[in-house]
């Protein structure tokens, strides 16, 4: 495997910056704009994962899906649930190239919540297996995976992981 | 069966057939009389499907209360149903929740037990105890059932036999489990809410197209259905679910797809006494298998099945329409994981609640109910109470 330059291992590090950074600032058009229009996500527990059972929490397996995620939170969701603050810590573990400006990396996440009653806990903790594609200046998720440690989730999931 | 020993403060179970007191959510003596006289009560408990169990040597381990059950396939291919203890001085055997294993070994002192549950081997028991019996040392079996594959357990002699306990709830179980109940397993959905399980149990028809934006907008309430309860406290829906054409707020409407079920029967839902709930809407196959951790919080594991004649088109859509539509992520379904938190909470407030939609009598109890009324899970509260031997006060 060859070395990625810094300015590329920076690229890679903003898309992800820029995707936590939407969840945790609730935007969910960030979240969107975060992949490209080929970009599928998954949320999946590691017991499925593992045991190649296909079920998943979250699965938007095209962008329609993707932007009706967006719509279920902000539309069909709203007013429904209370409402928490997420902050998301990750952790580049690797990166490589796999060809036409494509990278697969591996990020492992931690993420807390806090409601609105002010009690910060886990909410779920787990990696990343991504494929981000640089084009010029920006760099977007063609896929995202998010595997949850945490099989056993905390009451609810509203914004994705 | 004698009436359980009441706890002290007296439960006040008030005379209305309509209302519960709220305190029976949140006190820690009342939970303890649930387990011993419900959990371990003469009431079946499903724990697993025999499509999560497809090869010999294929396991599971869940909860009945707060005893651990183990469920094996044996090398001969009989399901068999163990607590999860070794059978020497009762350490957890089996800690991982599935899995295959040739065979079950406790660490602590290495006791070996086969996929049938017989003790194959104890070191050093040229030295055991005058009575000890390798014959009768298997790990200790727990009576169980089955059902269209869904395997049932009670750890009482005293319990009625499976088809007649079910009685008329078999009649949705029978749509949920897809009419033979010949099903795979695709994945679970697991996931612990901050509510007692009573409450996470009472959830009604009257909230679903009230709490549920989607059942609005997918025009879910509108279907033509009947809901009906039993004496023993299981509850069957089974209701039209039609999906309308056109529907302009998603932009993947595959997902709403019904590609093999009746949609006349497209809503079943059968809730069997105390905790477990199996649905089948649209082309979801859902066992919620369920069971307390404590009185504050109830753990749910959401199994998603398929057919097994299947092709792999249904199979990747039910997939995809059982990966967003239900469970504590699902479009259709979050709000009731938001509410479990909220109702659980609220219940510490002092007094009783009051059921209203479609209760015709505040004076006794009916069994058959429009689709979308509270009024249907009367008959298990009526089942809970006397279960219990909680006195109804005077009208």
């Amino acid at each position: 495997m060859s070395q990625l330059s810094n300015e590329t291992l920076l690229a890679l590090d903003a898309a992800q910056n820029s995707y936590i950074n939407a969840l945790d600032s609730k935007s969910m058009e960030g979240w969107l704009a975060s992949f490209t229009e080929e970009g599928s996500y998954i949320c999946i527990a590691a017991e499925n994962e593992a045991n190649n059972l296909p079920i998943a929490l979250m699965l938007d397996d095209c962008y329609a899906r993707l932007q009706d995620r967006v719509t279920y939170v902000t539309k069909v969701w709203a007013g429904t649930f209370e409402d928490y603050q997420t902050r998301h810590f990750t952790q580049r573990i690797s990166a490589e190239a796999v060809g036409n400006d494509t990278y697969k990396v591996i990020t492992n996440y931690h993420i807390l919540f806090t409601p609105e009653q002010g009690q910060t806990n886990v909410l779920v903790t787990g990696h990343y297996d991504d494929e981000i594609v640089l084009s010029g200046d920006t760099a977007r998720f063609k896929s995202k995976k998010a595997v949850m440690d945490t099989n056993i989730s905390p009451r609810y999931i509203v914004y994705p992981v | 069966m004698n009436a359980p020993q009441q706890p002290s403060p007296l439960v006040h179970w008030p005379a209305k057939t309509n209302e519960i007191p709220k305190d029976i959510f949140y006190r820690e003596d009342v939970y303890q009389l649930e387990l011993e006289n419900i959990f371990y009560g003469p009431e079946w408990h499903p724990v697993a499907h025999t499509g999560e169990l497809l090869n010999p040597g294929d396991f599971k381990t869940i909860n009945v209360g707060e005893r651990p059950i183990l469920i094996v396939r044996g090398d001969d291919g009989q399901v068999r149903t163990f607590y999860n203890a070794c059978s020497h001085r009762g350490n957890l055997l089996e800690t991982r929740v599935s899995g295959n294993a040739a065979e079950f070994e406790c660490p602590y002192h290495r006791w070996l037990f086969d996929t049938r549950g017989e003790l194959r081997g104890a070191p050093g028991d040229d030295d055991f105890s005058p009575s000890y019996c390798k014959e009768e040392l298997g790990v200790p079996t727990v009576r169980s059932a089955e059902y269209l594959g869904l395997i049932f357990v009670t750890c009482s002699d005293d319990t009625p036999e499976l088809e007649s306990y079910l009685g008329r709830v078999k009649s949705a179980l029978k749509t949920t489990l897809n009419g033979d109940g010949r099903l795979k397993l695709l994945g679970y959905q697991k996931v612990l809410y901050d509510v007692n399980w009573k409450a996470y149990a009472d959830n009604d028809g009257y909230h679903a197209p009230l709490l549920h934006a989607a059942f609005k907008i997918l025009n879910w309430q509108g279907g033509k259905g009947e809901q009906y309860a039993t004496e023993n406290g299981h509850i069957g829906f089974e209701s039209e679910l039609t999906v309308p054409k056109g529907t302009d707020f998603l932009n993947d409407t595959a997902l709403l797809e019904f590609k093999g079920s009746d949609s006349s029967r497209g809503s079943a839902i059968a809730s069997t006494f105390p905790v477990t709930v199996i649905t089948k809407h649209m082309d979801m196959i859902n066992i919620r298998f369920a069971f307390p951790r404590g009185v504050g919080q109830t753990e749910v594991h959401y199994g998603y099945y398929c057919h097994e004649d299947d092709d792999e088109e249904m199979i990747q859509h039910r997939i995809r329409q059982s990966s967003n539509m239900l469970g504590p992520t699902g479009l259709v379904s979050m709000e009731d994981a938001s509410i479990f938190h909220r109702i659980h909470t609220g219940n510490h407030t002092p007094g009783n609640v009051a059921f209203q939609k479609g209760v015709k009598h505040e004076d006794r109890i009916w069994y058959d109910f429009a689709q979308n009324d509270e009024a249907g899970n009367l008959p298990r509260w009526e089942h809970y109470r006397k279960t219990l031997g909680f006195d109804r006060e005077e009208l």
